[in-house]
């Protein structure tokens, strides 16, 4: 997986594979919990098919709670991964419009769009879920890091 | 509440013999348990350094683990639990854990014999190999065309294999030679959420994608021929090994009870060296949710296993006309939390046992094998990679006295899908394996590299050590002729 395009100043919007015996890992920054859990779906999407050329489809809203921000990752990974099996398309992408810390935890309100298989996005791999493995979400320098694991 | 992470323990691994390597207690903190390792020298030495050994030493913090944190043969690198994991827990003080079962719930294998010989394959085997293809859905995104409605799809999570078996896709005689007959008990339904019942409505009946595949095998070598003809089995004979499990249901089943596993943690004080490991105590509310979700995903698993058998049976009708039939010779688990009695110390307890990646292997005269197979154990099926060889074994003593009746499930990966890929880049590998006269089939051609043999260890090495602890004894060995990948 190649590192997705950057931002000019500050932490740039970055991702890529990491390597795990049996199943993979991704690692992403981006200048905030809210473009990086959208990188991290940007990695996501990456591995599972080649969605380059895809006609994105009608977006669907996502919403997902969690209790701190790895939870809310987890949570924002396996809703895109569940959606996309119940569908049986591919998912292109993700974008987050709202991230809020609340007191009863972290709230994420967003879209998805996904595409069916075809000779325009070909599948790559079968992501079953996201994991709680070695999940880190934290920040680093003046900007975000993350660090996933999935099994396939 | 998660605990700092662990040191490698490369260092802190003791030689027990020639076959077994101690993880002590003393090497990590909250490590309850020791950590027992099966493996010889050529394999102890990948593994050196290696995660899996953390995660050998994570399982033995757990709240009631009994006796020691397990890996087999085959152990490597997964999450939370570690791929090839053993654990059991006492039923009062113990725990259970979703990341020890893992996302592909019930994920098996099973093995059907055919009365066909090699030369008989050998004539069509590219005509069988696109029938089979076309018959068994497989790949990303992999459906039948039907979604089942709500009231079938629960009579599958009840009945598992029994139900396609009353629909006319298979027989009686099929349940008796599957583990736990088809049926895990407590199946609870209701205790899946909607987006799993979606993911699996029109699943069943697929193969999947990863390392799921429909192998046509040759018995190419007898290890313990009287064994063998009990199994029906003899040289040269074709058989057919299918390896696939739950497929969206039960993932999404596992990602539902981690969710609420991990919340829950916390309630229970309970400490946890990795957040994957989120587990409750047997007995509570939410063990109890999990348990019913799970035993529904394993039947779920079992019936699609059984209707993939029936397409193969199908398939075979439809190349070499009505008349051969393919009988099961036994569907084994792999991904599964079971409620075993076995004797700790002394006493006979009641024990949930967690196997993840780890086959059932329990030995002859035991109740939970077969009739027709009390005598020899219960058959392990332990597949190897698609250009080398699988094998069947059956469960002995040891394996009981040792490991809670488990054993290996497979070769176990040496490396990741990119080093594999990186590899075996601009290598024809179906060309090269049609070469050593095995057909493939596969949806997409980069699995291929990310399946072949240089990823895996070789599974006669890894079997050496089960039956050199006394685990398993090899009984065949069965090489691929036709490989269908998802």
């Amino acid at each position: 997986m190649d590192a997705s395009p950057g931002q000019v100043g500050g932490t740039p919007r970055w991702h890529a594979a990491v390597a795990h015996t049996a199943d993979v890992g991704v690692r992403a920054t981006a200048p905030d919990p809210r473009a990086l859990l959208e990188e991290a779906a940007a990695a996501l999407a990456e591995l599972s098919a080649d969605v380059s050329q895809a006609k994105r489809r009608r977006p669907e809203a996502i919403e997902v709670r969690a209790d701190d921000l790895p939870a809310l990752t987890f949570a924002w990974l396996n809703e895109l991964i569940g959606l996309a099996d119940a569908r049986g398309e591919a998912l292109v992408e993700a974008r987050m419009e709202d991230l809020e810390s609340t007191p009863d935890g972290w709230l994420a309100r967003g879209t998805a769009g996904f595409a069916a298989y075809d000779a325009d996005v070909r599948p790559r791999l079968q992501v079953k879920a996201a994991t709680f493995h070695r999940l880190k979400v934290a920040r680093e320098g003046e900007g975000w890091a993350l660090e996933a694991y999935f099994d396939v | 509440m998660t605990a700092p992470a662990a040191k490698r323990h490369s260092a802190t691994l003791e030689r027990i013999d020639a076959f077994r390597w101690r993880i002590p207690r003393s090497a990590q903190e909250g490590m309850r348990v020791d950590g027992l390792v099966f493996a010889d020298d050529s394999l102890i030495e990948p593994l050196r350094g290696d995660p899996c050994l953390n995660q050998v030493a994570n399982v033995a913090t757990l709240p009631g683990i009994i006796g020691n944190s397990l890996g087999m043969p085959d152990l490597h690198w997964g999450y939370g639990f570690p791929i090839g994991g053993v654990a059991a827990f006492a039923v009062d003080e113990g725990v259970v854990s979703p990341g020890g079962i893992g996302f592909d719930i019930n994920c098996g294998v099973r093995l059907l014999r055919s009365d066909l010989e090699i030369a008989d394959i050998k004539r069509a085997a590219d005509q069988l190999a696109d029938a089979l293809f076309r018959a068994v859905p497989g790949g990303v995104g992999a459906h039948t065309g039907r979604r089942l409605d709500r009231v079938e799809l629960d009579d599958v999570l009840r009945q598992g294999a029994a139900w396609p078996v009353a629909a006319g896709h298979g027989t009686a005689d099929d349940l008796l030679v599957t583990e736990e007959g088809g049926c895990l008990d407590g199946a609870d339904p209701s205790q899946l959420s909607e987006r799993a019942r979606l993911r699996g409505a029109n699943q069943l009946g697929t193969l999947g994608s990863g390392n799921h595949f429909l192998e046509v095998q040759v018995v190419d070598r007898l290890l313990d021929p009287p064994t063998a003809a009990v199994l029906g089995l003899h040289a040269g004979q074709i058989t057919v090994m299918i390896h696939c499990g739950s497929r969206g249901l039960g993932h999404q089943v596992c990602t539902d009870h981690v969710a609420v596993m991990d919340r829950a943690v916390h309630r229970y004080a309970i400490t946890i060296p990795d957040r994957q490991l989120a587990c409750v105590p047997l007995g509570s509310p939410e063990a109890h949710a999990y348990l019913g979700a799970m035993a529904a995903a394993a039947n779920f698993a079992w019936a699609n296993r059984q209707l993939i058998t029936d397409a193969v049976r199908r398939t075979f009708a439809s190349v070499f006309g009505p008349h051969h039939a393919l009988p099961l010779v036994y569907d084994v688990s792999h991904n599964m939390a079971k409620f075993e009695r076995h004797h700790v110390d002394g006493r006979e307890v009641d024990l949930c046992v967690h196997r993840k990646g780890a086959t059932r292997a329990f030995p002859a005269g035991h109740p939970g094998v077969p009739d027709a197979y009390r005598e020899i154990g219960q058959p392990v099926l332990i597949p190897g990679d698609m250009g080398r060889s699988s094998i069947v074994g059956v469960g002995l003593p040891g394996a009981m006295a040792e490991t809670f009746g488990s054993t290996c499930h497979g070769a176990g990966r040496t490396m990741s899908r990119h080093a594999a890929l990186r590899q075996l880049r601009g290598v024809n590998l179906v060309d090269e394996l049609r070469h050593d006269g095995i057909v493939v089939r596969v949806d997409r051609r980069g699995l291929l590299a990310e399946e072949a043999s240089v990823a895996y260890k070789d599974v006669e090495a890894v079997v050496r050590v089960a039956a050199g602890a006394g685990h398993v004894r090899p009984v065949a060995r069965l090489r691929p002729v036709v490989v269908v990948k998802g």
